[in-house]
């Protein structure tokens, strides 16, 4: 049955039929010949009440308050700020390229998000001042990824609906491992530009005066992330919640420093809407036929394959990590999670493991799919952003930091309280 | 005549977007001030199952928009090897599978919403939600969606046949990424 379901689901997608589709497509498919009874009546149950769902409003929030952080201007200036402070590195600008993707994945829920974001402002500067188009395009689609690790997270969000974990713990959790990833791609960057120069930009050092006057403009995204998670820890509002205290604050900050007009507005609400609804259909898709692989019994087919194998826990681990990197050079992200959540998590908690740990690991995983290709979303988002130049020259700029994630998962699987500090010491 | 069709598609679609936004924004003033209400000490006491129900309506009626904007994500790695033509194929075929699948939902849907109504089905929550009232909406989605579907598809039939492949592809092909970032 697993194989049967991979290979529809590799041949359906080279048919370049939407992804959503070809999910409740396999749904039927599993239904037709695989279930003893007929599960189709119940779509419509499926689709209303997975829909009907307060935790998943989140995500129109959380993309609309990006949405409205970008077409107002404080994104542009954000960024300049942190050239200000940060690109005396090795490597100069490229590090204000992932400090600004930092910065943004704390208040924005998604990769794909925070990609378009810092490529958008960066990539006129790339040309303007002459960089190597790799390594500056490929930090930018790696900083990206950090968005659904910092928090808030979509892509958490999604984990902690489907496995029924306390998202702000998940939140808690990814704070350490997001933070060391940003810091780790920095390093990165240094190094590799002390050694060969000639990948990175001018060293830049501004007067203090000038470091000190752009401090002004990191405060809104500081003040914002600061009020969404407050709220969270405090008590005072759920995580779904927070993203429409999210969307106020976003707005308020716009007006204050950008300006708020009526386009601006409509303009954010339409690239709200259209990206919820592209992310609806996949969470519906994979839904559906995550209730029909239930129901046809593919979990305990599954646990019997690996029990069959014989493996400690541990190697069951990298066997599951092994499984991700493969499957995430050609699926989609969030298809990704969604259909492998309901079927590998039970497993793994079975053994023994936290959900919440093993979620934080999921993530590092799939943040490598992002930008690993051939199907790695925010390669082409930063392409996009570039004016011509080889889609190969943003995959090759991204694979150190595909190395960082490696260490990464690595370093979490070894010291597994990277991820669990925080939510244990909130909990005491 | 299919061009004008697509245009119109597009606006409607567009303004259905914006009155789908304003409902979100006005969700998300509704959890605001029920979250100031808390700290007073008082509340709403459903504020959760009002966000669903604009969540299900949102979702349904926003999917429509979404495919006229080429947002529902497609992997093209066999598409972008062929010539337009055989592109064109890809397409019509993606979108024949898409509209008939919608229209598979929307049909199993409608015994959602009939047995709420048969049965005058409230929700088992504080507010006792008459369920019809937010799965009519819902299902009315549904059946706005398939019908969009349905409309491109033969819009861009017609597009083909008339060999005007540009035309179609920029109604049914594969987004370009740099759409993301407008």
């Amino acid at each position: 049955m697993i194989i049967s379901i991979s290979v529809g689901l590799l041949a359906l997608l080279s048919l370049s039929i939407p992804v959503g589709i070809v999910l409740f497509l396999l749904g039927f498919g599993v239904d037709l010949f695989l279930s003893p009874f007929p599960l189709i009546r119940g779509l419509g149950n499926m689709v209303w009440s997975t829909s009907d769902n307060a935790t998943l409003i989140a995500i129109p929030f959380f993309v609309l308050l990006g949405e409205v952080l970008v077409r107002s201007g404080v994104a542009a200036r954000t960024y300049a700020a942190l050239d200000r402070w940060i690109s005396w590195l090795p490597g100069g600008l490229i590090h204000a390229n992932v400090a600004t993707a930092t910065m943004f994945s704390a208040t924005s829920g998604s990769s794909v998000a925070t990609a378009a974001t810092v490529a958008t402002v960066a990539m006129p500067q790339a040309e303007k001042l002459g960089y190597d188009p790799r390594l500056f395009s490929g930090a930018i689609a790696a900083g990206g990824t950090l968005g659904i690790m910092i928090p808030p997270s979509i892509n958490l969000i999604v984990y902690g609906f489907l496995t029924q974990t306390s998202i702000p713990q998940l939140f808690l959790a990814g704070l350490v491992p997001g933070i060391g990833l940003a810091v780790g791609f920095i390093v990165i960057t240094a190094i590799i530009c002390m050694i060969r120069p000639e990948l990175g930009g001018e060293r830049r050092v501004f007067p203090l005066a000038e470091m000190m006057s752009a401090l002004v403009h990191l405060i809104p995204i500081i003040l914002l992330f600061t009020v969404i998670i407050g709220t969270i820890y405090k008590g005072w509002a759920t995580p779904t919640e927070a993203a429409a205290v999210g969307v106020a604050g976003a707005f308020v900050i716009a007006a204050i420093f950008g300006g708020v007009s009526l386009a601006m507005v409509t303009e954010s609400i339409l690239g709200t809407i259209k990206i919820t609804s592209m992310i609806m259909l996949v969470v519906l898709g994979a839904s559906f036929l995550n209730f029909t692989l239930a129901s046809a019994g593919l979990g305990n087919e599954l646990r019997a394959f690996l029990d069959g194998l014989g493996l400690s826990p541990l190697m069951t681990i990298f066997v599951i990590v092994g499984i991700y990197i493969v499957l995430g050079f050609f699926i989609e992200t969030l298809s990704l999670m969604v259909v492998t959540i309901p079927i590998i998590v039970p497993l793994v908690v079975q053994m023994g493991y936290d959900p919440i740990w093993f979620g934080i690991l999921m993530i590092v995983l799939i943040e490598m799919a992002l930008i690993t290709p051939p199907v790695g979303l925010n390669l082409y988002v930063v392409q996009g952003a570039r004016k011509g130049g080889k889609m190969s020259e943003v995959m090759l700029g991204a694979i150190p930091y595909v190395i960082a994630m490696l260490l990464m998962a690595m370093a979490l699987i070894a010291f597994p309280q990277i991820a669990l500090y925080l939510p244990g010491a909130a909990q005491n | 005549m299919p061009d004008s069709l697509l245009v119109m598609l597009r606006r409607l679609n567009r303004l259905v977007a914006v009155l789908v936004g304003v409902m979100l924004l006005g969700c998300a003033a509704v959890v605001l001030s029920d979250i100031l209400l808390r700290q007073a000490g008082s509340s709403f006491g459903g504020t959760d199952e009002i966000s669903g129900y604009v969540m299900a309506i949102a979702t349904s009626w926003g999917m429509g928009f979404a495919l006229l904007e080429l947002a529902h994500v497609r992997i093209d790695l066999l598409r972008s090897r062929v010539n337009s033509l055989g592109r064109a194929v890809f397409d019509l075929f993606s979108m024949v599978v898409l509209s008939a699948t919608v229209t598979l939902i929307a049909f199993w849907c409608w015994p959602v919403l009939e047995r709420s109504l048969s049965m005058s089905s409230r929700a088992n929550t504080p507010l006792e939600t008459p369920l019809w009232m937010v799965q009519l909406p819902w299902f009315a989605g549904w059946i706005w969606f398939a019908l969009m579907a349905w409309l491109t598809f033969l819009a861009a039939l017609v597009l083909v046949l008339r060999g005007r492949f540009e035309a179609s592809e920029a109604a049914i092909g594969v987004f370009g990424e740099e759409e993301m970032l407008k």
